[in-house]
Protein backbone atom coordinates (compact mmCIF):
# COMPACT_ATOMS: atom_id res chain seq x y z
CA UNK A 1 0.00 0.00 0.00
CA UNK A 2 1.13 3.70 -0.78
CA UNK A 3 1.79 5.92 1.93
CA UNK A 4 -0.84 7.72 3.36
CA UNK A 5 -1.18 11.34 2.17
CA UNK A 6 -0.69 14.35 5.40
CA UNK A 7 -4.55 14.79 4.76
CA UNK A 8 -5.72 11.27 6.20
CA UNK A 9 -2.87 11.62 8.38
CA UNK A 10 -4.45 14.50 9.68
CA UNK A 11 -8.12 13.56 9.80
CA UNK A 12 -6.86 10.65 11.22
CA UNK A 13 -6.64 12.59 15.02
CA UNK A 14 -9.66 14.31 14.61
CA UNK A 15 -12.25 12.10 13.06
CA UNK A 16 -11.08 8.36 13.04
CA UNK A 17 -14.47 6.64 12.48
CA UNK A 18 -14.12 8.36 9.00
CA UNK A 19 -10.72 7.34 7.77
CA UNK A 20 -10.93 3.26 6.38
CA UNK A 21 -9.21 0.94 8.49
CA UNK A 22 -6.87 -0.36 5.99
CA UNK A 23 -5.11 3.21 6.75
CA UNK A 24 -5.66 2.54 10.37
CA UNK A 25 -3.60 -0.78 9.87
CA UNK A 26 -1.00 0.91 7.26
CA UNK A 27 0.19 4.16 9.80
CA UNK A 28 0.60 1.37 13.17
CA UNK A 29 2.89 -0.75 10.66
CA UNK A 30 5.00 2.04 8.73
CA UNK A 31 7.92 3.62 10.90
CA UNK A 32 7.53 6.52 8.00
CA UNK A 33 3.74 7.29 8.51
CA UNK A 34 3.87 6.96 12.26
CA UNK A 35 6.71 9.40 12.01
CA UNK A 36 4.89 11.79 10.00
CA UNK A 37 1.77 11.48 11.72
CA UNK A 38 3.89 12.47 15.11
CA UNK A 39 5.65 15.06 13.41
CA UNK A 40 1.72 16.43 12.25
CA UNK A 41 0.25 16.03 15.65
CA UNK A 42 3.05 18.33 17.04
CA UNK A 43 2.00 21.25 14.65
CA UNK A 44 -2.35 20.34 15.55
CA UNK A 45 -1.09 20.61 19.51
CA UNK A 46 0.55 23.59 18.32
CA UNK A 47 -1.98 25.53 16.81
CA UNK A 48 -4.92 23.60 19.56
CA UNK A 49 -2.85 25.32 22.34
CA UNK A 50 -2.43 28.96 20.67
CA UNK A 51 -6.43 28.78 19.37
CA UNK A 52 -8.03 27.15 22.19
CA UNK A 53 -7.31 29.86 24.51
CA UNK A 54 -9.67 30.15 27.56
CA UNK A 55 -12.47 32.88 27.07
CA UNK A 56 -15.08 34.10 28.86
CA UNK A 57 -18.91 33.33 28.19
CA UNK A 58 -20.41 35.80 25.68
CA UNK A 59 -24.28 36.79 27.11
CA UNK A 60 -26.77 36.07 24.97
CA UNK A 61 -29.22 38.01 26.48
CA UNK A 62 -27.31 41.57 26.23
CA UNK A 63 -26.22 40.44 22.48
CA UNK A 64 -29.76 40.08 21.42
CA UNK A 65 -30.71 43.17 23.32
CA UNK A 66 -28.56 45.04 21.36
CA UNK A 67 -28.79 43.63 18.05
CA UNK A 68 -33.19 43.85 18.35
CA UNK A 69 -31.76 47.69 19.40
CA UNK A 70 -30.21 47.82 15.76
CA UNK A 71 -33.30 46.68 14.15
CA UNK A 72 -35.58 48.66 15.84
CA UNK A 73 -33.35 51.85 15.01
CA UNK A 74 -32.38 50.84 11.15
CA UNK A 75 -34.72 48.44 9.88
CA UNK A 76 -33.82 49.32 6.29
CA UNK A 77 -30.46 50.14 5.94
CA UNK A 78 -28.15 47.50 4.27
CA UNK A 79 -25.70 45.46 6.20
CA UNK A 80 -23.05 47.31 4.21
CA UNK A 81 -23.40 50.26 5.11
CA UNK A 82 -24.10 50.14 8.22
CA UNK A 83 -22.61 52.13 11.11
CA UNK A 84 -20.53 49.63 13.44
CA UNK A 85 -23.03 49.25 16.68
CA UNK A 86 -21.91 50.95 19.60
CA UNK A 87 -21.29 48.73 22.66
CA UNK A 88 -21.65 49.13 26.36
CA UNK A 89 -17.96 49.67 26.47
CA UNK A 90 -17.68 52.28 23.82
CA UNK A 91 -20.44 55.31 24.64
CA UNK A 92 -17.78 57.26 26.34
CA UNK A 93 -14.25 58.24 27.17
CA UNK A 94 -12.40 55.58 29.07
CA UNK A 95 -12.59 55.82 33.25
CA UNK A 96 -10.79 58.46 34.97
CA UNK A 97 -7.66 57.24 37.07
CA UNK A 98 -9.07 56.92 40.87
CA UNK A 99 -7.72 55.76 44.03
CA UNK A 100 -8.95 52.19 44.54
CA UNK A 101 -10.31 53.47 47.62
CA UNK A 102 -11.98 55.74 46.28
CA UNK A 103 -13.11 53.64 43.71
CA UNK A 104 -14.59 51.15 46.28
CA UNK A 105 -16.63 53.77 47.56
CA UNK A 106 -17.70 54.53 43.84
CA UNK A 107 -18.57 51.52 43.23
CA UNK A 108 -20.24 50.33 46.78
CA UNK A 109 -22.31 53.34 46.05
CA UNK A 110 -23.15 52.88 42.96
CA UNK A 111 -24.66 49.54 43.80
CA UNK A 112 -26.26 50.82 46.58
CA UNK A 113 -27.76 53.73 44.91
CA UNK A 114 -28.98 52.20 41.96
CA UNK A 115 -29.81 49.70 43.83
CA UNK A 116 -31.78 52.37 45.31
CA UNK A 117 -33.07 54.13 42.24
CA UNK A 118 -34.33 51.20 40.74
CA UNK A 119 -35.98 49.91 44.71
CA UNK A 120 -37.22 53.23 45.62
CA UNK A 121 -38.87 53.74 41.66
CA UNK A 122 -39.72 50.14 40.54
CA UNK A 123 -40.53 47.86 43.07
CA UNK A 124 -42.74 47.13 46.57
CA UNK A 125 -40.88 44.64 47.82
CA UNK A 126 -37.35 44.19 46.38
CA UNK A 127 -35.19 41.46 47.08
CA UNK A 128 -32.45 41.01 44.51
CA UNK A 129 -31.21 37.23 43.76
CA UNK A 130 -28.54 38.21 40.83
CA UNK A 131 -26.96 41.32 39.59
CA UNK A 132 -27.55 42.24 35.62
CA UNK A 133 -25.19 45.57 34.15
CA UNK A 134 -26.86 48.90 33.23
CA UNK A 135 -25.25 50.76 31.21
CA UNK A 136 -25.00 54.74 32.42
CA UNK A 137 -24.06 57.78 30.54
CA UNK A 138 -22.77 60.93 31.98
CA UNK A 139 -25.89 62.31 30.17
CA UNK A 140 -28.15 59.46 31.57
CA UNK A 141 -27.05 60.73 34.93
CA UNK A 142 -28.09 64.22 34.53
CA UNK A 143 -31.16 63.38 32.64
CA UNK A 144 -31.98 61.65 35.83
CA UNK A 145 -30.66 64.80 38.42
CA UNK A 146 -32.77 66.99 36.30
CA UNK A 147 -36.33 64.65 36.23
CA UNK A 148 -35.93 63.82 40.25
CA UNK A 149 -35.83 67.67 40.91
CA UNK A 150 -31.82 67.79 43.01
CA UNK A 151 -30.26 69.85 40.88
CA UNK A 152 -26.95 70.51 42.52
CA UNK A 153 -28.02 69.60 45.79
CA UNK A 154 -27.92 65.93 45.68
CA UNK A 155 -26.17 64.29 42.36
CA UNK A 156 -26.65 60.52 42.12
CA UNK A 157 -23.22 60.01 43.78
CA UNK A 158 -24.27 59.28 47.41
CA UNK A 159 -25.53 61.41 50.29
CA UNK A 160 -23.12 63.73 51.53
CA UNK A 161 -24.04 63.38 55.65
CA UNK A 162 -24.13 60.17 57.72
CA UNK A 163 -27.93 60.91 57.51
CA UNK A 164 -30.47 63.47 57.31
CA UNK A 165 -33.55 64.54 54.54
CA UNK A 166 -33.93 66.10 51.09
CA UNK A 167 -36.60 66.86 49.21
CA UNK A 168 -37.03 66.25 45.14
CA UNK A 169 -39.81 66.79 42.73
CA UNK A 170 -42.14 64.11 43.66
CA UNK A 171 -41.44 64.24 47.51
CA UNK A 172 -38.71 63.72 49.80
CA UNK A 173 -35.92 61.28 50.65
CA UNK A 174 -34.97 60.89 54.23
CA UNK A 175 -32.21 58.82 55.31
CA UNK A 176 -29.53 57.43 57.87
CA UNK A 177 -26.12 55.57 58.06
CA UNK A 178 -23.26 55.26 60.42
CA UNK A 179 -19.79 56.50 59.11
CA UNK A 180 -17.71 53.69 57.06
CA UNK A 181 -14.58 53.15 59.78
CA UNK A 182 -11.66 50.86 60.02
CA UNK A 183 -12.01 47.42 62.27
CA UNK A 184 -8.72 46.21 64.14
CA UNK A 185 -8.84 42.91 62.53
CA UNK A 186 -11.04 40.62 59.84
CA UNK A 187 -12.85 39.02 63.14
CA UNK A 188 -13.60 42.19 64.76
CA UNK A 189 -15.12 43.36 61.28
CA UNK A 190 -16.82 40.39 60.76
CA UNK A 191 -18.20 40.31 64.52
CA UNK A 192 -19.65 43.76 63.89
CA UNK A 193 -21.25 42.86 60.17
CA UNK A 194 -22.59 40.20 61.33
CA UNK A 195 -21.26 37.36 58.69
CA UNK A 196 -18.39 35.44 57.85
CA UNK A 197 -15.48 37.57 55.84
CA UNK A 198 -13.96 35.37 53.18
CA UNK A 199 -10.51 36.22 51.78
CA UNK A 200 -8.55 34.62 49.13
CA UNK A 201 -6.20 32.49 49.80
CA UNK A 202 -4.09 32.87 47.00
CA UNK A 203 -3.28 36.61 45.09
CA UNK A 204 -2.51 37.71 42.15
CA UNK A 205 1.17 39.10 41.84
CA UNK A 206 1.75 42.30 42.63
CA UNK A 207 -0.76 42.55 45.30
CA UNK A 208 0.38 42.56 49.19
CA UNK A 209 -1.04 41.79 52.45
CA UNK A 210 -4.17 42.76 53.53
CA UNK A 211 -3.85 46.50 55.04
CA UNK A 212 -7.03 47.80 56.38
CA UNK A 213 -10.55 46.49 57.16
CA UNK A 214 -13.35 48.80 56.74
CA UNK A 215 -16.65 48.67 58.11
CA UNK A 216 -19.49 50.40 56.21
CA UNK A 217 -22.76 50.13 58.93
CA UNK A 218 -26.18 49.20 57.72
CA UNK A 219 -27.91 52.07 55.93
CA UNK A 220 -31.17 52.99 55.33
CA UNK A 221 -33.33 54.81 53.15
CA UNK A 222 -37.06 55.94 52.62
CA UNK A 223 -38.52 58.27 49.91
CA UNK A 224 -42.15 59.15 50.29
CA UNK A 225 -44.03 60.24 47.82
CA UNK A 226 -45.94 63.87 47.76
CA UNK A 227 -49.45 64.55 45.73
CA UNK A 228 -47.32 65.93 42.75
CA UNK A 229 -46.28 61.78 41.89
CA UNK A 230 -50.15 61.41 41.12
CA UNK A 231 -51.37 57.79 41.97
CA UNK A 232 -48.14 56.96 43.83
CA UNK A 233 -48.79 60.28 46.24
CA UNK A 234 -49.11 59.09 49.81
CA UNK A 235 -46.88 55.56 49.49
CA UNK A 236 -43.23 55.72 50.45
CA UNK A 237 -40.60 53.38 49.73
CA UNK A 238 -37.95 51.91 52.50
CA UNK A 239 -34.46 50.68 51.24
CA UNK A 240 -32.22 48.91 53.67
CA UNK A 241 -28.60 48.46 52.42
CA UNK A 242 -25.30 46.53 53.98
CA UNK A 243 -23.73 46.18 56.39
CA UNK A 244 -20.67 46.07 53.99
CA UNK A 245 -17.10 45.02 55.28
CA UNK A 246 -14.30 45.58 52.51
CA UNK A 247 -11.13 44.25 53.03
CA UNK A 248 -8.05 46.66 50.81
CA UNK A 249 -4.73 45.18 49.97
CA UNK A 250 -1.40 46.69 49.83
CA UNK A 251 0.69 46.45 47.48
CA UNK A 252 3.68 43.54 47.14
CA UNK A 253 6.74 46.06 47.14
CA UNK A 254 7.42 47.24 50.20
CA UNK A 255 7.30 50.89 50.03
CA UNK A 256 4.36 51.36 48.03
CA UNK A 257 1.19 52.56 49.31
CA UNK A 258 -0.79 52.17 46.18
CA UNK A 259 -3.86 49.88 47.15
CA UNK A 260 -4.07 47.22 44.84
CA UNK A 261 -7.29 44.79 45.64
CA UNK A 262 -10.22 45.56 47.47
CA UNK A 263 -12.36 42.61 48.63
CA UNK A 264 -15.88 43.51 49.12
CA UNK A 265 -18.49 41.72 51.06
CA UNK A 266 -22.49 43.32 51.78
CA UNK A 267 -26.05 41.44 52.76
CA UNK A 268 -28.11 42.52 49.69
CA UNK A 269 -30.32 45.59 49.31
CA UNK A 270 -33.74 45.15 49.80
CA UNK A 271 -36.68 47.40 49.57
CA UNK A 272 -40.56 47.84 51.16
CA UNK A 273 -43.10 49.72 49.38
CA UNK A 274 -46.50 50.47 50.77
CA UNK A 275 -49.42 52.25 49.01
CA UNK A 276 -48.43 51.63 45.55
CA UNK A 277 -48.20 48.71 43.54
CA UNK A 278 -45.10 47.65 41.25
CA UNK A 279 -47.26 48.23 37.97
CA UNK A 280 -48.05 52.00 39.01
CA UNK A 281 -44.46 53.02 40.43
CA UNK A 282 -43.26 51.53 37.13
CA UNK A 283 -45.67 52.82 34.86
CA UNK A 284 -45.43 56.70 36.23
CA UNK A 285 -41.46 57.05 36.54
CA UNK A 286 -40.96 55.39 33.20
CA UNK A 287 -43.68 57.11 31.45
CA UNK A 288 -41.86 60.66 32.91
CA UNK A 289 -40.39 62.90 30.02
CA UNK A 290 -37.00 63.64 30.38
CA UNK A 291 -36.06 59.96 31.16
CA UNK A 292 -33.19 59.38 28.21
CA UNK A 293 -35.30 56.63 25.92
CA UNK A 294 -32.39 54.37 25.83
CA UNK A 295 -32.31 54.03 29.97
CA UNK A 296 -35.89 53.35 29.82
CA UNK A 297 -35.11 50.40 27.11
CA UNK A 298 -31.73 49.13 29.40
CA UNK A 299 -34.28 48.93 32.70
CA UNK A 300 -36.68 46.88 30.70
CA UNK A 301 -34.27 44.52 29.58
CA UNK A 302 -32.97 43.86 33.21
CA UNK A 303 -36.06 42.05 33.68
CA UNK A 304 -37.93 41.39 36.71
CA UNK A 305 -36.73 44.10 38.81
CA UNK A 306 -37.76 42.69 41.95
CA UNK A 307 -34.73 40.03 41.98
CA UNK A 308 -32.39 42.28 39.28
CA UNK A 309 -30.10 44.25 41.50
CA UNK A 310 -28.78 46.78 38.34
CA UNK A 311 -24.93 47.07 38.63
CA UNK A 312 -23.96 50.83 36.84
CA UNK A 313 -21.53 50.36 34.18
CA UNK A 314 -19.83 53.80 33.81
CA UNK A 315 -19.16 55.35 29.99
CA UNK A 316 -15.81 53.31 29.07
CA UNK A 317 -15.86 50.76 30.99
CA UNK A 318 -16.61 47.34 29.49
CA UNK A 319 -18.98 44.60 30.43
CA UNK A 320 -18.80 40.82 30.35
CA UNK A 321 -21.11 38.58 32.43
CA UNK A 322 -19.64 35.61 33.79
CA UNK A 323 -20.17 32.94 36.50
CA UNK A 324 -18.78 32.82 39.73
CA UNK A 325 -18.81 29.73 41.56
CA UNK A 326 -21.84 29.27 39.49
CA UNK A 327 -23.56 32.25 40.28
CA UNK A 328 -24.15 34.91 38.09
CA UNK A 329 -21.91 38.20 37.84
CA UNK A 330 -20.93 41.07 36.28
CA UNK A 331 -17.63 42.10 34.82
CA UNK A 332 -16.28 45.73 33.97
CA UNK A 333 -12.83 46.54 33.21
CA UNK A 334 -11.49 50.35 32.19
CA UNK A 335 -10.83 50.28 28.21
CA UNK A 336 -7.08 49.14 29.13
CA UNK A 337 -7.99 46.04 31.04
CA UNK A 338 -5.84 47.61 33.92
CA UNK A 339 -8.48 48.05 36.56
CA UNK A 340 -10.97 46.15 36.80
CA UNK A 341 -14.05 44.71 39.17
CA UNK A 342 -16.53 41.71 39.49
CA UNK A 343 -19.43 41.64 41.32
CA UNK A 344 -22.06 39.03 42.00
CA UNK A 345 -24.49 37.54 44.50
CA UNK A 346 -24.15 34.00 46.14
CA UNK A 347 -26.93 31.89 46.97
CA UNK A 348 -26.92 33.26 50.68
CA UNK A 349 -27.93 36.61 49.56
CA UNK A 350 -24.82 37.87 50.10
CA UNK A 351 -23.08 40.78 47.68
CA UNK A 352 -19.43 40.24 46.59
CA UNK A 353 -17.03 42.66 44.71
CA UNK A 354 -13.73 42.33 43.95
CA UNK A 355 -12.06 45.43 42.44
CA UNK A 356 -8.26 46.18 41.47
CA UNK A 357 -5.86 47.82 39.60
CA UNK A 358 -5.94 44.22 38.27
CA UNK A 359 -6.66 42.69 34.63
CA UNK A 360 -10.02 41.09 34.36
CA UNK A 361 -8.57 37.11 34.70
CA UNK A 362 -6.44 38.51 37.96
CA UNK A 363 -10.08 39.59 39.46
CA UNK A 364 -11.46 36.32 38.01
CA UNK A 365 -9.14 34.44 39.88
CA UNK A 366 -9.31 36.33 43.25
CA UNK A 367 -13.28 35.75 42.95
CA UNK A 368 -13.76 32.40 42.33
CA UNK A 369 -11.69 32.00 45.77
CA UNK A 370 -14.41 33.49 47.37
CA UNK A 371 -17.51 31.96 45.57
CA UNK B 1 -36.79 33.12 31.57
CA UNK B 2 -38.56 36.50 32.86
CA UNK B 3 -36.17 38.37 30.99
CA UNK B 4 -37.40 37.02 27.91
CA UNK B 5 -41.32 37.18 28.49
CA UNK B 6 -41.22 41.08 30.42
CA UNK B 7 -39.16 42.14 27.04
CA UNK B 8 -42.09 40.34 25.00
CA UNK B 9 -44.79 42.02 26.32
CA UNK B 10 -43.50 45.62 26.29
CA UNK B 11 -41.21 45.90 22.82
CA UNK B 12 -43.32 46.82 19.81
CA UNK B 13 -41.74 44.97 17.10
CA UNK B 14 -39.41 46.25 14.34
CA UNK B 15 -40.37 46.25 10.74
CA UNK B 16 -40.42 42.57 9.49
CA UNK B 17 -41.09 41.71 13.26
CA UNK B 18 -43.20 38.60 12.16
CA UNK B 19 -40.16 36.49 11.74
CA UNK B 20 -38.50 38.17 14.83
CA UNK B 21 -39.36 35.26 17.02
CA UNK B 22 -37.86 33.00 14.71
CA UNK B 23 -34.88 34.63 14.11
CA UNK B 24 -34.03 35.28 17.74
CA UNK B 25 -34.39 31.41 18.62
CA UNK B 26 -31.99 31.00 15.83
CA UNK B 27 -29.68 33.80 17.09
CA UNK B 28 -29.88 32.31 20.63
CA UNK B 29 -29.08 29.10 19.41
CA UNK B 30 -25.33 30.36 17.16
CA UNK B 31 -24.56 33.46 19.15
CA UNK B 32 -22.07 32.09 21.51
CA UNK B 33 -20.50 29.86 19.00
CA UNK B 34 -19.88 32.47 16.32
CA UNK B 35 -18.76 35.17 18.75
CA UNK B 36 -16.49 32.41 19.90
CA UNK B 37 -15.03 32.27 16.60
CA UNK B 38 -14.32 35.74 16.24
CA UNK B 39 -13.04 35.69 19.70
CA UNK B 40 -10.70 32.94 18.33
CA UNK B 41 -9.59 35.32 15.54
CA UNK B 42 -9.30 38.65 17.66
CA UNK B 43 -8.73 37.66 21.20
CA UNK B 44 -10.82 40.70 22.32
CA UNK B 45 -14.14 40.00 23.51
CA UNK B 46 -15.46 43.30 22.76
CA UNK B 47 -14.23 43.38 18.81
CA UNK B 48 -15.87 39.50 18.76
CA UNK B 49 -18.88 41.11 19.78
CA UNK B 50 -19.09 43.75 17.53
CA UNK B 51 -18.32 40.86 14.44
CA UNK B 52 -20.96 39.09 15.95
CA UNK B 53 -23.62 41.81 15.60
CA UNK B 54 -22.71 42.55 12.41
CA UNK B 55 -22.93 38.51 11.43
CA UNK B 56 -26.34 38.44 12.69
CA UNK B 57 -27.30 41.36 11.18
CA UNK B 58 -26.86 40.50 7.36
CA UNK B 59 -27.80 36.76 8.12
CA UNK B 60 -31.44 38.73 9.23
CA UNK B 61 -31.67 40.39 5.97
CA UNK B 62 -29.59 37.32 3.70
CA UNK B 63 -32.19 34.61 4.97
CA UNK B 64 -35.53 35.68 5.56
CA UNK B 65 -37.18 33.45 7.38
CA UNK B 66 -35.50 30.30 6.59
CA UNK B 67 -32.41 29.61 9.07
CA UNK B 68 -31.71 25.91 8.48
CA UNK B 69 -29.04 27.32 5.91
CA UNK B 70 -27.95 30.10 7.86
CA UNK B 71 -26.27 28.46 10.72
CA UNK B 72 -22.78 27.49 9.07
CA UNK B 73 -22.71 31.16 6.95
CA UNK B 74 -22.37 32.74 10.39
CA UNK B 75 -20.22 31.05 11.52
CA UNK B 76 -18.12 31.42 8.10
CA UNK B 77 -19.09 35.03 7.70
CA UNK B 78 -17.61 35.71 11.39
CA UNK B 79 -14.00 33.93 10.64
CA UNK B 80 -13.94 36.35 7.42
CA UNK B 81 -14.96 39.49 9.25
CA UNK B 82 -12.59 38.53 12.04
CA UNK B 83 -10.13 38.39 10.08
CA UNK B 84 -11.16 41.17 7.66
CA UNK B 85 -10.90 43.32 10.86
CA UNK B 86 -7.74 41.81 11.94
CA UNK B 87 -5.72 42.48 8.37
CA UNK B 88 -7.37 45.90 8.15
CA UNK B 89 -6.47 46.98 11.66
CA UNK B 90 -3.23 45.31 10.12
CA UNK B 91 -2.98 47.45 7.58
CA UNK B 92 -4.02 51.00 9.25
CA UNK B 93 -1.26 50.58 11.80
CA UNK B 94 0.56 47.55 12.66
CA UNK B 95 1.82 49.20 15.92
CA UNK B 96 -1.71 50.13 17.10
CA UNK B 97 -2.85 46.40 16.33
CA UNK B 98 -0.08 45.17 18.85
CA UNK B 99 -1.18 47.21 21.07
CA UNK B 100 -4.70 46.15 21.07
CA UNK B 101 -3.98 43.04 21.26
CA UNK B 102 -1.61 42.97 24.09
CA UNK B 103 -3.84 45.13 26.21
CA UNK B 104 -2.43 46.42 29.10
CA UNK B 105 0.61 46.04 30.93
CA UNK B 106 0.46 42.39 32.03
CA UNK B 107 0.40 42.09 36.38
CA UNK B 108 1.88 38.47 36.32
CA UNK B 109 5.02 36.78 34.41
CA UNK B 110 2.93 33.38 32.81
CA UNK B 111 0.03 36.21 31.81
CA UNK B 112 2.68 38.35 29.96
CA UNK B 113 4.12 34.97 28.13
CA UNK B 114 0.56 34.04 27.16
CA UNK B 115 -0.19 37.16 25.87
CA UNK B 116 2.50 37.61 24.02
CA UNK B 117 1.65 34.20 22.47
CA UNK B 118 -1.64 35.24 21.58
CA UNK B 119 -0.69 38.86 19.99
CA UNK B 120 1.86 36.96 18.17
CA UNK B 121 -0.55 34.69 16.86
CA UNK B 122 -2.68 37.73 15.48
CA UNK B 123 0.18 38.73 13.66
CA UNK B 124 0.24 35.43 11.54
CA UNK B 125 -2.95 34.64 10.79
CA UNK B 126 -2.90 37.92 9.38
CA UNK B 127 0.07 36.76 7.23
CA UNK B 128 -1.20 33.38 6.80
CA UNK B 129 -3.32 32.93 3.23
CA UNK B 130 -7.01 33.59 3.94
CA UNK B 131 -7.94 30.04 3.50
CA UNK B 132 -5.55 28.79 5.82
CA UNK B 133 -6.20 30.95 8.34
CA UNK B 134 -9.98 30.39 8.40
CA UNK B 135 -9.62 26.68 8.15
CA UNK B 136 -7.21 27.08 11.47
CA UNK B 137 -10.02 29.14 13.15
CA UNK B 138 -12.79 26.83 12.04
CA UNK B 139 -11.21 23.43 13.18
CA UNK B 140 -10.13 24.84 16.27
CA UNK B 141 -13.52 26.65 17.04
CA UNK B 142 -15.14 23.24 16.81
CA UNK B 143 -16.35 23.07 13.14
CA UNK B 144 -16.52 19.00 11.97
CA UNK B 145 -14.62 18.27 9.22
CA UNK B 146 -17.87 18.45 6.99
CA UNK B 147 -19.35 21.74 8.34
CA UNK B 148 -15.76 23.14 7.01
CA UNK B 149 -15.97 21.70 3.47
CA UNK B 150 -19.44 23.10 3.16
CA UNK B 151 -18.20 26.13 4.17
CA UNK B 152 -15.29 26.24 1.72
CA UNK B 153 -17.08 24.54 -0.92
CA UNK B 154 -14.55 21.56 -0.92
CA UNK B 155 -15.22 17.63 -0.73
CA UNK B 156 -15.06 16.94 3.41
CA UNK B 157 -11.68 14.06 2.12
CA UNK B 158 -9.88 17.46 1.39
CA UNK B 159 -10.35 19.48 4.64
CA UNK B 160 -7.48 17.19 6.38
CA UNK B 161 -5.09 18.30 3.57
CA UNK B 162 -6.13 21.96 3.87
CA UNK B 163 -5.68 22.27 7.65
CA UNK B 164 -2.21 20.42 7.62
CA UNK B 165 -1.00 22.55 5.23
CA UNK B 166 -2.58 25.25 7.50
CA UNK B 167 -0.54 24.17 10.54
CA UNK B 168 2.69 23.14 9.00
CA UNK B 169 2.60 26.77 7.87
CA UNK B 170 1.25 28.31 11.19
CA UNK B 171 4.21 26.26 13.06
CA UNK B 172 6.54 27.73 10.11
CA UNK B 173 5.21 31.18 10.81
CA UNK B 174 5.33 31.14 14.40
CA UNK B 175 9.30 29.72 13.95
CA UNK B 176 10.07 32.67 11.82
CA UNK B 177 8.63 35.37 14.48
CA UNK B 178 10.40 33.49 17.41
CA UNK B 179 13.31 33.86 15.57
CA UNK B 180 13.56 37.02 14.12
Amino acid sequence: MRHIPDGVLRRLDDEPLAVPDKVIDHVSACERCGARRAEIARDTELAARLLSAPQLVHDTDIAWARLRRELHRRPDEEPGRRRRPTSVGRRGTRLPRVSLRTGMVIAALGIVLAGSAVAASLTTVFAPTHVAPLSLSQSDLQSITAFMGLGDRRPLGGFATPSGSTTFRFGTITWSSGPAHPAPSRAAAAAEAGFPVSLPARLPAGVGAVRQFIVQPRANATVKFNSTAASLGGSSVTLDAGPAVVAEYSGATSGTDVPTLGVATMRRPTALSSGASLSQIEAFLLGQPGIPAQLVEEVRLLGDLRTTLPVPVPPGASVHSVQVAGWPGVVLADSSNAAAAVVWEDGRGMLHVVAGLLDTRDVLNVADQLG
Amino acid sequence: MGLQARRDERWDRPEGGSRLPEFEVFFRAHYRAVARLAHNVLGDFQAAQDVAQEVFLAAYRRFPGDYEQAAGWVRVAAVHSALNVLRGDRRRDKRQLLVQMVGSPPSVEDTVIEREARAELRRVLARLPRRSAAVLVMRHGGMSYVEIAEALGVKAGHVGTLLRRAESALRKEIDRETHS
